[in-house]
């Protein structure tokens, strides 16, 4: 692995896989709180769905 | 075929279709990513003909978000037009999914950026046109998100916030061309003209591959935060409480 990436990256390696370790850190965050997001929104349509049918009842 | 384009400005319209899409985009996003950092490390030469080493191969991330920041922009502006002048609440929603995915691209852009920077300049921050510019970029994109989320009522927020966005617009154009001018004494910039037309073909393979991915990635984020913008704003009326997910 060590070499593999010194023959690709040489003595750049740690930056390159910096900026690329925090794109992509960026890049998985957003669809993660996306979906932690949705899941909050759908509990909340639902408690508003089973409050108003309380009142009509 | 015809297509009633207007039938998906609907957002209980949209609210399908997008499901629909998103899968897709996200196939896509990750295919071409895949590819791009491929052919990127494994395919291109160590370094390039102007003296550049290992270090170039940070453009295959630091090109497509740079892109994307600036393109995000224009998109989000687009939404916000539409919004203005049709006074359709999906534009709203979407120009404010978008904003998001863009300063994420631009944070992205900036730190891959002065990775570049300190390899190649030696140093990670410069007050260099491009990169101010581009600071300025961020600012505004937070300042539209700041904006929205100041103001409770949503259709005044989405004018406001519309409106910011479209005087921000003038900005782009300023960061596409703040390269180095003819005469360096009369404007310095560490930034130089674009030499795309100059790259190697099976570079420019790897930045259009990234690219794509880039571009299928933004969509695939960006139709889920219009998915939540749509729940959040549509949630009292009918539709959205005989959807699949609200009666499980």
């Amino acid at each position: 692995m060590t070499v593999l990436l010194g023959s690709i990256m040489g003595k750049y390696a740690i930056f390159i896989l910096g900026a690329m370790g925090a794109a992509l850190f960026f890049m998985l965050l957003e669809p993660i709180l996306l979906i932690m997001k949705r899941r909050s929104v759908i509990q909340e349509v639902r408690r508003f769905k089973r409050l108003e049918e309380r009142q009509r009842r | 075929m015809k297509i009633n384009w207007f039938k998906y400005a609907v957002p209980m319209n949209f609210y399908s279709l997008s499901g629909k899409m998103i899968p897709l985009f996200w196939i896509l996003a990750v295919i071409f990513l895949i590819a791009g950092f491929y052919w990127g490390f494994f395919k291109t030469p160590n370094s390039l003909n102007n003296g550049m080493k290992e270090y170039y191969r940070i453009i295959f991330v630091h090109l497509g978000s740079v892109w994307m920041a600036m393109w995000l922009y224009i998109m989000m502006v687009f939404w916000a037009l539409l919004g203005l002048v049709f006074n359709t609440r999906l534009s709203y929603m979407m120009a404010s999914a978008t904003s998001i995915t863009g300063t994420f691209m631009t944070v992205i852009a900036l730190i891959s950026g002065a990775v570049w920077g300190k390899t190649s300049w030696g140093t990670w921050w410069d007050w260099d046109p491009k990169l101010t510019t581009f600071l300025i970029l961020l600012f505004i994109y937070i300042g539209y998100i700041a904006l929205q989320s100041a103001i409770e009522d949503t259709r005044r927020s989405d004018k406001a916030s519309a409106l910011l966005a479209l005087v921000g617009l003038a900005l782009v154009p300023v960061i596409y061309s703040a390269v180095n001018c003819p005469d360096p004494t009369q404007c310095a910039s560490l930034h130089q003209e674009s030499s795309m037309k100059n790259i190697e073909s099976n570079i420019l393979i790897g930045i259009a591959l990234t690219t794509f991915g880039f571009w299928m990635y933004s969509f695939a984020v960006i139709f889920m935060r219009a998915r939540n913008i749509i729940l959040e704003r549509e949630r009292k009326t009918s539709w959205v409480s005989k959807l699949k997910e609200m009666n499980e």
